[in-house]
């Protein structure tokens, strides 16, 4: 099938662009899909993954240093007693909420596109979530006491803080880890099974075939599927919500001016779902790339995501404002200082980076021929990306390097170790999303027959007809 | 294979002398009525401004919270709710009323803002840093920017939409969408400094950054509530029979359901996180509503403002049988104006609600005033935007 | 009211017939014929759900959703129950000056806890009314049912069906267009 880009210009007033372009029908979007799992593994897939468990490596290193010397190798210091490690464990569950996003709230607003990405994007949540675990996991110490955060009955009578909202997110986030898996299982389901009517192999059909359980296509099961699928969606729209608004009550729910305001939980919403499109970006153009998948996620699906990345982006830009101003306006000099702080004081490099990569490069989407390029896609998905990692940072390290008692004040400076945890973070997450697609359908094939044409058995039937011909006597118009 | 469904266009008016087209005007009578009482009982009192207040901002919210439902319909080039978007629309394009509605509200500026008088802000360290922002005459260029803007936008919207009746010009859609991203953060920005400036500085010393968001999410909650009442009233007296179906009330319920949960997340976000951190001078403003007469009033709003309408609102039956909808709109409405209320009345009564018959005869002013424009509006044209390119997707779309 | 969960196979020498047809169209007009003709023990498959199928096939809605109400009831509860016991009960402390029932500082876990359980009741009630995991089943005997995730649109009447006959409902599927129809013996 040439892969046509015949929808980049397709805008029009009346009816919908295609979502699959070539023509596509049921048995070749199944063959376009399926035909990778089934070739050997290209020289290609080899050049991501190694590189990627090499990274991988290197956080086995630095996590295993960390293990026996302590958190003293980090450059952590008092007041700064959080930077890298909350700073990775923000910036990953935030990706992730874009897998979820796409998955649920999309298919809630009923937008048929999402089809081509949701497969790929949860599994990309589902290895966000894995990497945004190690921090928390990682940065306390005592790891090997970390049960202690569940509520177990123990010899020592202790429980754990329920006030507390790192144990909120111990709770959000594991949670959420659990219900993306279940939702992404349940949507690969029928894909499994397509890949194990089609298996040639024995252990293939046995591997498929166990995981499919015996999904036989049945409408009476379609039936509950669907009913399941809606509700997990409207589940799991709460869920996005409300994992990353606790996540951002670990700040938001101090007396640190700078931490503590209100506008904090839809902030870093927002924030979660601008920097997971971003990485769905980043994913998507190699992905479609590899698997010349053009006529499935065609630059419609990108364009549409450029312009989820507009709305959120600015959505951030409208916190930053409003944080700015009632800084200003509630006349409290603390909170003043610590927003000027941010902009004009010792980190004010992390500001500025922060600033022109969230608000003021993004704008460039405006423009259709910024949002249909793939290069211009690319390069500014990583950009937002860097962006709201230092977002992150700069919320958490400059309220606290400086706030009530300037004689408290410090300067923080990371370590090695906080390099290459971060950086070996990204080699889980590559990793991980690279056996994904080398091993599991990367489309979700049957929701993506479901809004072909041709799947809706009222195709082509019309059915209301709008009688424009007897026009009343007009009455005097403005 | 059933046959299409035909539609006469002719017949998607208010007719003439009906029921329905004599409402504008029994409406700017109540409306006259309500504000000369209002003039008779209040003249000279806080009350009289407190009240007006509140019912000027229950309309305000309901035109932002339309004009909000315009704007993103053409931003996302929404396809279901062409059917209902005029009457959006009409709502929207009242809001120049709303502009001389406000006036008595400027009137009674020093009696509504304590920041307003000049002994308070010489006495007052923290109002002296304020007063580049809140002082009078800013206070009033901030209002006209903001009315020329959603006035602008309102009537811009209403009457290209209008044209397109007559023309079927598709480039009217382009040029809405075109420029409805822009016009979206316009509002954004200038919603949130107008609840800054006319609610949340009614107690100057206090503050929370997610104000604008919460006053936000009222708007659009009391909005689509109006809308479902307001489409199943012309619906019933067979103005858009067979146009607005049982499938766009169900997608009006969700949007219902759906804003009625984040009203409930920002409301909490906004509780939890000032009574968390126990800051005295955040915390005074919640202590106001919760240590005093106004307590019931906050669990009233907890309860009937979330707990309620989502239990009522989840299931999907529900959402399809137009009676129990229009039930839970109307109670939406309600409490709206019950939030709308605690927002503002605790910095004039501090002990307690003390609902009176101002705050009736100020409702019916307002009410009665802004209701007439919105019935002449939606009496003097098309009740569907008839050559939209996409209503035909929207008569026809079938929900989950 | 149909039963609630679907019964097991039939016994027999004979599982039933299946039908293949075109397309999403041909296969719910067929649809609506057998459901009219009065027959029980049947079902169709798809590689997707077909928009309109179930009310082709006269099903009823699913219990689905009053089983998520409960269980994410059930669990928010739980998780608020559990936080009172621990704070109250079990091990009182007063930090940061909060009551010792900080009701705020508990609804977090409890609205996560109460999504979890609904999300488990959704998946785990949604295969158990699917009686899934079955990865054995008569139909799989069928070359042409592999079609079934690609691109088949198959119906299949079970014998335990009072209506079914191996030669007229044969007959009676091809007349509704079937592309072919096969018998399938119990496996």
């Amino acid at each position: 099938m040439a892969p046509t880009e015949e929808n980049a210009d397709c805008d029009p007033v009346r009816g919908r662009a295609p979502l699959i372009l070539g023509g596509h029908d049921f048995p070749s979007i199944t063959r376009a899909v399926c035909d990778p799992l089934e070739r050997p593994t290209p020289l290609g897939w080899w050049a991501f993954f190694l590189p990627s468990l090499g990274l991988l490596g290197l956080l086995g290193l630095a996590t295993g240093w960390l293990f026996w010397e302590g958190i003293g190798i980090w450059g952590l210091n008092n007041p700064v007693g959080w930077a890298f490690d909350i700073t990775n464990f923000v910036f990953w569950v935030g990706i992730g909420h874009a897998g979820t996003l796409i998955s649920a709230i999309l298919f809630l607003l009923r937008q048929r596109w999402r089809t081509s990405i949701n497969r790929s994007a949860e599994a990309m949540t589902i290895f966000a979530v894995m990497c945004a675990l190690i921090f928390p996991g990682i940065h306390v110490g005592r790891i090997w006491v970390a049960y202690w955060m569940l509520p177990l009955p123990n010899q020592m009578s202790m429980w754990p803080n329920f006030r507390s909202p790192l144990l909120w997110d111990v709770f959000a986030v594991s949670i959420y880890g659990t219900v993306s898996v279940m939702f992404w299982y349940v949507g690969l389901v029928p894909d499994l099974a397509t890949v194990r009517d089609r298996a040639r192999s024995l252990l293939r059909r046995r591997i498929f075939g166990a995981l499919a359980l015996g999904w036989r296509g049945s409408n009476r099961h379609w039936q509950h599927y669907e009913r399941a699928y809606l509700i997990l969606a409207g589940l799991a729209t709460p869920l996005v919500l409300s994992v990353h608004s606790i996540v951002s009550m670990d700040f938001a729910v101090s007396q640190l001016p700078g931490w503590h305001t209100t506008i904090f939980p839809p902030y870093f919403v927002a924030g979660a779902i601008f920097s997971g499109f971003a990485m769905v970006v980043t994913l998507m153009v190699i992905t479609r790339q590899a698997f010349g998948m053009q006529n499935l996620i065609t630059i419609r699906h990108f364009e549409n995501m450029a312009k989820i990345m507009i709305v959120t982006g600015l959505m951030v830009g409208y916190a930053y404002a409003m944080e700015f101003f009632i800084a200003w306006y509630s006349g409290n000099p603390y909170e003043g200082f610590a927003l000027l702080n941010r902009a004009f004081g010792p980190y004010s490099w992390a500001y500025w980076i922060m600033v022109s990569c969230n608000v003021l490069l993004p704008q460039i989407l405006w423009w259709r021929k910024a949002r249909t390029n793939l290069a211009i896609l690319f390069v500014m998905s990583l950009v937002v990306n860097v962006g709201m990692w230092f977002e992150r940072f700069v919320i958490i390290v400059t309220s606290l390097h400086r706030d009530y008692l300037p004689s408290s004040w410090d300067y923080y400076v990371p370590t090695i170790w906080e390099f290459l945890a971060l950086l070996g973070s990204f080699g889980l997450f590559f990793t991980m999303f690279c056996l994904f697609v080398r091993f599991l359908p990367i489309v979700a094939t049957a929701e993506v027959k479901g809004v072909l044409p041709q799947a809706d058995p009222h195709h082509g039937e019309e059915r209301v007809v709008l009688d424009v011909s007897k026009a009343p006597a007009r009455e005097a118009t403005t | 294979m059933t046959a299409p469904r035909v539609i006469e266009t002719a017949r998607l008016h208010v007719p003439a002398g009906s029921g329905l087209a004599r409402l504008p005007l029994v409406a700017c009578v109540v409306g006259l009525l309500g504000t000369a009482a209002s003039v008779a009982l209040g003249h000279g009192t806080r009350q009289l401004y407190f009240s007006w207040l509140v019912a000027f901002l229950f309309c305000l919210t309901l035109a932002l919270g339309a004009l909000f439902f315009v704007l993103v319909h053409f931003a996302t080039k929404a396809g279901w709710g062409v059917a209902v978007r005029r009457l959006a629309e009409n709502v929207a394009g009242a809001i120049p009323v709303l502009a001389l509605l406000f006036v008595p509200v400027l009137l009674g500026l020093h009696e509504l803002y304590h920041w307003s008088h000049p002994e308070a802000v010489a006495a007052d360290p923290l109002l002296q840093a304020k007063a580049p922002f809140l002082n009078t005459g800013f206070f009033g260029i901030r209002a006209v920017l903001y009315f020329v803007l959603w006035g602008g936008l309102g009537t811009l919207y209403l009457r290209a939409s209008r044209r397109q009746d007559d023309s079927g010009d598709e480039r009217i859609t382009r040029g809405l969408t075109a420029i409805a991203g822009p016009a979206l953060i316009a509002f954004a920005l200038s919603v949130s400094l107008a609840a800054i400036d006319w609610i949340m500085s009614l107690d100057p010393h206090w503050y929370s950054t997610v104000f604008g968001v919460y006053v936000f999410s009222g708007c659009v909650v009391s909005f689509i509530s109006l809308l479902v009442v307001l489409s199943a009233a012309i619906a019933r007296a067979g103005g858009m029979r067979g146009v607005v179906t049982v499938e766009h009330f169900h997608d009006l319920g969700k949007l219902m359901f759906a804003f009625t949960v984040f009203w409930a997340y920002i409301a909490f976000a906004q509780f939890f996180l000032i009574w968390y951190a126990n800051i005295p001078e955040e915390t005074v403003w919640y202590l106001r509503r919760l240590d005093s007469g106004w307590l019931p009033v906050s669990i009233l709003l907890a309860v009937g403002h979330f707990v309620v309408p989502f239990f009522f609102l989840m299931p999907r039956t529900i959402k399809r049988r137009t009676p129990l909808l229009v039930g839970g709109a109307v109670w939406m409405l309600a409490i709206h104006l019950i939030d709308l209320y605690w927002l503002v009345m605790p910095t004039l009564h501090e002990d307690g609600p003390h609902v009176g018959l101002l705050d009736l005869t100020t409702l019916l002013g307002v009410l009665g005033l802004f209701f007439a424009t919105v019935g002449w509006l939606v009496t003097r044209q098309p009740l569907v935007p008839l050559r939209d390119p996409r209503l035909p997707e929207s008569l026809s779309f079938e929900n989950f | 009211m149909p039963p609630l969960l679907p019964p097991s196979l039939p016994d027999g020498p004979t599982y039933g017939v299946l039908a293949r047809f075109a397309g999403p169209r041909e296969l719910l007009h067929a649809c609506e014929r057998v459901r009219d003709a009065g027959f029980t023990r049947w079902d169709a498959h798809s590689p997707f759900p077909v928009h309109g199928l179930d009310r082709a096939m006269g099903l009823g809605t699913s219990p689905l959703p009053w089983i998520v109400l409960a269980l994410g009831l059930a669990g928010a509860a739980g998780a608020m129950l559990l936080q009172w016991w621990v704070h109250v009960r079990a091990y009182p402390l007063v930090i940061s000056g909060k009551p010792l029932f900080s009701w705020p500082a508990f609804v977090p876990v409890t609205f996560e806890v109460g999504v979890l359980f609904g999300a488990l009741g959704a998946v785990f009630g949604m295969f158990g009314l699917n009686r899934l995991p079955m990865h054995h089943h008569p139909l799989f005997q069928s070359a042409t049912f592999e079609r079934v995730s690609d691109d088949g649109f198959f119906v299949s009447i079970e014998s335990w069906d009072p209506k079914f006959d191996a030669q007229t409902t044969t007959r009676m599927l091809r007349d509704l267009g079937a592309v072919d129809v096969e018998l399938l013996a119990s496996s």
